[in-house]
């Protein structure tokens, strides 16, 4: 069942709002933390291993494609089939975790490997999201 | 210059985007209700699967040789056709979006800013493979018919890698020749097959005919095609996309249907499915095509059409429906299974240039129309509907294979794992 959400009017008109003139459209937090909407994803993290870069578990990620991946970012990469958040460290052909707990990983000629977006922003849900229920099972 | 923009075998590019463990294997995606196969990725196509094949006939082969089987997601595959469309739209001020995945490009007074289209094509493709994942193959030529070629060539003739340039009489020759007169735009089968009689087989030797000639002995559509292949530009994007003459909703049943309101209710979800699309292309219904069946593996098949004509032509989903209900009795026959059941208007008049009937009352009602398709478009297919389509979710697509809708769904959005 779909609700509409538009409310009756009763045709009755009282006195235009004074602000009316100088309203704006609301904020919105889609352009101010997106700047390519089309080449960005959104992803839910999953494990510990980014926690000293603040990325907890069930945390949402934007990815981005479009920006130009440096050295020592927070990027997502495919690695050998899965999608995994780290820092890449170029130089030396490794994926950094942000957790004494685990060891860099170093990438060989035999992985399949390519980095598919920068991590812009992480978002901490401090409640739950209903939406999102489900995925942090 | 004109472009033309497509994605690589695009169902199945699609599901590889948000799903990097299959991006090395073979994928296929099954149509409807998994019936067939519609979609190759180019790792299965090396492996010999064919298009089209309906998919328990292939199951064998399929598993053999480890295919990844995917039903058509078309949540996703709707939200990354956008995505993609907007990035192609940033490499030019004009664009058509024709398909899914096809984007005509046209280039108005751009000869002094791009030197070189080649390089300009890579360009397309690598910032569309950057920021979407989906690999697209670019063709450019003077005309859209050339256009398509190219683009047939960037993607089909070996020699080249996905860019394909057709701006002078060498290039133009040389990607023609190496064409088959079917694979030009407009030129189906059964043309091709009477083409073939007269001695053209290739592109070239079609564009190498006299326009008028082949006018008198074909179409005026084969006269603007050998214009276009000559690099003489005769359709407009208005052309490109014509009102269909037939519009169909048809589908075979997720579960069989035996019962007498559910074949109905079914019949009459396709009638509103056609009375929308009509209302789209501003067209009216002439004459509608009912049917149902069962099974053509089923022992005693069963199928009956009946043809209904409107007394004056219509655009009214309620008139549909009530001829729908008016010849039902005629098709519906107590236990048989149904597998299938579809409307179709198969004459279709336009609504702009209608002759009025003096004795008939016409039944439209275009502002109940345009109000039930306002709210419908604003608020999502379905939103309102006829009662007598009722609420049955029964019959709706048979999708075993369906990815997450990780675009669109925020239970489906990808994992990342830390």
């Amino acid at each position: 069942m779909k609700i509409i959400p538009i409310y009756i009017e009763a045709g009755i008109s009282g006195f235009e709002s004074p602000a009316a003139e100088y309203k704006e459209l609301g904020l919105s937090l889609d352009q101010l933390l997106i700047s390519n909407p089309d080449a960005t994803f959104i992803g839910l993290a999953k494990g510990q291993s980014m926690i000293e870069a603040g990325i907890f578990d069930g945390d949402l990620l934007l990815v981005d494609r479009a920006e130009a991946p440096q050295d020592g970012d927070v990027i997502v990469a495919n690695y050998n089939g899965c999608f995994t958040c780290k820092f890449i460290d170029k130089t030396n052909a490794r994926l950094l975790s942000a957790s004494k707990l685990h060891r860099p990983v170093q990438i060989n000629p035999d992985d399949d490997f390519q980095i598919e977006g920068v991590v812009t922003r992480s978002i901490r849900l401090h409640r739950q999201v209903r939406e999102l229920a489900s995925c942090m099972l | 210059m004109y472009a033309l923009v497509d994605a690589v075998s695009y169902y199945a590019s699609a599901e590889k985007v948000f799903d990097p463990s299959i991006r090395n294997k073979p994928v296929v995606v099954l149509t409807n209700n998994d019936g067939c196969i519609c979609a190759v990725c180019p790792i299965a196509r090396r492996l010999g699967v064919p298009k089209f094949k309906p998919y328990f006939q292939i199951k064998h082969f399929l598993a053999k040789h480890q295919v990844v089987i995917r039903s058509s997601n078309y949540e996703l595959y709707a939200d990354l056709s956008d995505k993609m469309m907007s990035v192609i739209a940033r490499f030019c001020d004009n664009q058509y979006v024709y398909s899914i995945d096809e984007s005509f490009l046209q280039f108005k007074n751009y000869n002094s800013l791009i030197k070189d289209w080649h390089q300009y094509g890579d360009e397309i493709r690598r910032t569309v493979w950057q920021e979407t994942r989906l690999p697209v193959g670019v063709g450019f030529g003077t005309t859209p018919t050339l256009a398509k070629a190219a683009n047939h060539a960037a993607k089909k003739l070996p020699g080249f890698n996905g860019v394909a340039v057709i701006n002078d009489d060498k290039s133009r020759k040389e990607i023609l020749s190496r064409m088959s007169v079917t694979d030009v735009w407009g030129i189906g089968s059964r043309l091709g097959k009477r083409l073939n009689v007269l001695g053209i087989n290739t592109a070239w030797e079609l564009a190498s005919r006299s326009p008028k000639t082949m006018r008198q002995q074909f179409s005026v559509m084969v006269e603007r095609t050998i214009n276009e292949l000559n690099g003489v530009a005769c359709l407009t994007w208005d052309d490109v996309r014509q009102p269909k003459k037939e519009i169909y909703s048809t589908r075979s049943f997720g579960q069989r249907v035996t019962e007498f309101h559910s074949l109905k209710t079914a019949l009459i979800t396709h009638g509103a499915i056609v009375g929308r699309k009509v209302r789209q292309q501003h067209s009216l219904v002439k004459r509608l095509l009912i049917f149902a069946a069962s099974s053509p593996h089923d022992d005693n098949y069963y199928k009956k059409s009946v043809v209904y004509d409107f007394p004056v032509a219509t655009d009214n989903t309620i008139n549909i429906a009530l001829a729908i209900t008016q010849v039902f009795n005629q098709i519906y026959m107590p236990n048989v299974h149904f597998y299938r059941c579809g409307v179709g208007a198969i004459e279709l008049t336009s609504s702009e240039f209608t002759q009025h009937d003096m004795f008939s009352i016409s039944g439209n009602n275009p502002e109940l129309m345009n109000c039930y398709d306002g709210i419908n478009n604003r608020y999502g297919n379905d939103t309102v509907k006829l009662a007598a389509e009722g609420r049955a979710e029964k019959w709706h697509m048979r999708r075993e294979f369906l990815s997450p809708s990780f675009t669109s769904k925020w239970r489906d959005i990808p994992k990342i794992i830390c």
